[in-house]
């Protein structure tokens, strides 16, 4: 046992110092065999689009022959079951050795303490964070320590339907909020929405109310009575109310899951512009091969344009049994070769450095490169699935005026206030 | 319920008198008080292992504020999760909703389905198909079933709307049914029947096939009319089988889940949150696995008291027909 643990411990030096020499040189053959066993990989690859594919034919493969002794086994879990299978083996203590868990959870699954705290684990930890982005590096900060790496990454722009525009008279996108508002109108004539979106929680409402200058929480994510219920706040979400009123925005927002969905809308003309991220190109082109998809920035306010980073972390977990080869698959899928294989079926690879080569795989990645240069990530809290239901129930009584804004946000504010407490201490 | 007492009040005397006659080695006497508990052991063996541990571990998860980390510290905070639940206006709501859901769709099932059992208990060409077709919705996934249902009240050219508009003219456009909490509740609460209906007429005919015919000719002959012969002579034969189905709808219709989850997931805004979906979120979601438990507990306790007071009360109406 002792010496199975020297061994390991050996291995994994040896592994670090393979690791961390290739990571600055840029190659991606760390050729050191001494590693073994198996790594438990769960994700939520799309089994629908190639996604998992690629992952099962072309990565595992790859660092399985620099790796002959590690075997990789990957489970892919839908996404919308991920999240309770990962609450559930934390209770039953069956966690797998990495999981690609969604950006917003990552918080919430290191204050379980059930993640390993990489940058006291991996001796390179600085340099493989510094290839990535900072608003996706972010998302794996919890209390002082980074449990997770990026792996991948998206972003919210404005998509939209020139034919429609055109029908209205319209000759550009809206590229501010005021223009999005003026185009109202003129596309209600035509009988077609200038906005639609599918929700009102963080995901659906930050870009505009980031862009607009305001917040939901303060930075260090510890209060959000002043931020939620600001001025700047109040005035995006009463935009909102007073567009859906006038009928620029369908009350799809409302959470009518009856409705027609924002993709089929955009596509058949009903509603001009939506916001979405890069894994809608393939579906629009499969779906509607006739419809030309464009896109531009999320329309900017008072603060510029901001959007939201979505994506996905790698995270370790400390219960895993083979941290030394689980650490190397981690290293390999943020290597250039894996991350430009995902970068191929949709996936937003993180390291900064793959610009030119990402928009030579798709011309589409250039806006959303160019919208995560100032994308912020939704706050970091395990609270924030809660927070995220408090929001989006609040916005939809202020748009459907069951509240008025104000005391929409002021309630929001204060039951996020009560939420963020608990972990702030 | 009469024939089944007889062997049991028949065998105790039959194994007395074996006893006193044969005169067993005390072993086989023991062996056979033994042998029924041995009989029922796998089975409560079974039955505490999936149902009575983690009953009980979930009542004394609804008293802690339970983490879910192993080795965490799970305070034990007594009633406060109970107390906390009767504030909670999502809850109380929910509440609401599954009564509504229960009041309109039991009813609904039991006449659908009664109906239907009498119908096709009579001589009908192609009974069989009949019979096989409307059970079919019982056997089908709820989750397939609900997509579907999704679909069909969609706002969106769905079928509901197409139907309610340019077929019957009882809309007057296209409704949004799942953007408020009572045209989202029509919809939740028509699968809900549309999926039963099926199973209540199984049981009634399996009922209506015990009913002898005689005593349906000796009413014909008296100058009973149909309606008069199901009201008093096939009603009354099956009240047995009627309390059992009214008890398990009701326990069925608090228990609602899974059509709420897929079709509306407990919005828009929590509107129709029913206690299972919203212990889902509260457990699931926000890992507030205390809170969950105890708002599962408030359910049970709920539909216990109901099926207690129901099952009196059929109790004391047959009674009361015997007497």
């Amino acid at each position: 046992m002792k010496a199975a643990k020297i061994t390991g411990a050996a291995v994994a030096v040896a592994a670090l110092v393979a690791l961390a020499g290739c990571s600055t040189s840029g190659s991606n053959a760390p050729t050191s065999g001494t590693l073994s066993g198996t790594v438990t990989f769960w994700h939520a690859y799309s089994a629908d689009s190639p996604e998992v594919q690629t992952l099962e034919k072309t990565i595992i493969p790859a660092f399985e022959k620099l790796h002959p002794k590690v075997t990789v086994k990957d489970v892919a879990i839908p996404y919308d079951d991920l999240h309770q299978k990962l609450i559930t083996a934390v209770a039953g203590d069956q966690l797998p050795d990495l999981v690609r868990s969604d950006i917003i959870w990552v918080p919430e699954l290191a204050n379980l303490g059930v993640l390993q705290p990489l940058d006291t684990t991996l001796s390179d930890f600085k340099t493989l964070a510094d290839q990535t982005y900072p608003g996706s590096l972010a998302t794996n900060k919890w209390k002082g320590h980074y449990y997770g790496l990026p792996l991948d990454t998206n972003t919210r722009v404005l998509m939209y339907n020139q034919a429609v525009l055109d029908k209205a008279g319209i000759s550009t996108p809206p590229a501010t909020m005021d223009e999005l508002l003026a185009d109202g109108p003129k596309l209600k004539a035509v009988g077609a929405y200038a906005y639609a979106d599918s929700g009102a929680s963080g995901w659906n409402v930050l870009p505009f109310i980031w862009s607009g200058g305001g917040d939901i929480t303060n930075a260090n994510v510890t209060k959000a009575s002043g931020y939620m219920n600001s001025a700047k706040t109040e005035k995006v979400v009463q935009t909102l109310v007073d567009m859906y009123k006038s009928g620029y925005l369908p009350s799809l927002i409302l959470g009518d899951t009856g409705g027609l969905s924002t993709s089929d809308g955009l596509a058949n003309g009903t509603y001009a512009t939506i916001l979405d991220g890069p894994w809608m190109y393939p579906i629009f082109a499969s779906q509607y091969p006739d419809f030309k998809l464009q896109d531009s920035a999320v329309p900017s306010g008072a603060k510029g344009s901001v959007s939201v980073v979505g994506g996905e972390d790698v995270v370790m977990t400390k219960s895993s049994k083979n941290k030394p080869a689980a650490e190397a698959f981690m290293k390999y899928l943020l290597s250039s070769d894996a991350q430009l294989a995902m970068a191929k079926v949709g996936q937003m690879p993180v390291l900064k450095g793959l610009g030119s080569k990402l928009t030579a795989i798709n011309s589409y990645y250039s806006q959303f490169a160019t919208q995560l240069e100032t994308a912020k990530p939704r706050p970091a809290t395990p609270a924030w699935t809660q927070i995220d239901t408090i929001l989006q129930d609040d916005i939809r009584a202020a748009i459907k005026g069951d509240k008025t804004v104000k005391q929409a946000m002021d309630d929001a504010a204060t039951q996020s206030d009560a939420l963020l407490a608990k972990y702030s201490k | 319920m009469s024939t089944q007492t007889i062997p049991s009040a028949v065998t105790p005397t039959l194994v007395a008198r074996r006893r006193r006659g044969s005169n067993l080695p005390a072993g086989t006497r023991l062996r056979s008080m033994i042998a029924p508990y041995l009989f029922i052991f796998p089975g409560f063996v079974l039955y505490g292992l999936i149902m009575l541990y983690p009953t009980v571990q979930t009542v004394l998860l609804s008293f802690r504020d339970w983490q879910i980390a192993p080795g965490a510290d799970s305070p034990w905070i007594g009633f406060d999760n109970y107390a906390r639940a009767f504030a909670d206006p999502v809850f109380l709501n929910s509440l609401v909703n599954a009564v509504v859901y229960t009041g309109v769709t039991v009813p609904l099932q039991i006449i659908i389905g009664l109906f239907l059992a009498v119908l096709l208990n009579s001589k009908l060409p192609g009974r069989v198909v009949f019979r096989v077709l409307f059970y079919l919705p019982v056997v089908t996934s709820w989750v397939v079933v609900s997509l579907l249902f999704r679909y069909i009240f969609s706002s969106d050219g769905g079928v509901a709307n197409w139907f309610g508009h340019d077929v019957l003219h009882i809309l007057t456009g296209d409704v949004a049914w799942f953007q408020g909490r009572w045209t989202a509740l029509v919809a939740i609460c028509a699968l809900g029947v549309w999926k039963g209906v099926g199973w209540a007429m199984l049981i009634f005919l399996a009922a209506l096939t015990g009913v002898p015919t005689e005593l349906h000719e000796a009413a014909a002959i008296d100058g009973a009319g149909a309606f008069k012969r199901f009201w008093y002579v096939s009603l009354p034969m099956i009240r047995s089988s009627m309390a059992v189905v009214v008890i398990l709808l009701i326990i069925g219709g608090f228990n609602v889940f899974i059509s709420v989850l897929l079709m509306t997931g407990g919005g828009p805004g929590e509107e129709t949150q029913v206690p299972l979906t919203y212990m889902y979120q509260q457990a699931f979601k926000f890992l507030d696995f205390g809170y969950g438990s105890s708002i599962s507990f408030i359910l049970t306790a709920i539909v216990l008291v109901i099926s207690a007071l129901q099952y009196w009360w059929t109790r004391r109406l047959a009674r009361k027909a015997e007497n």
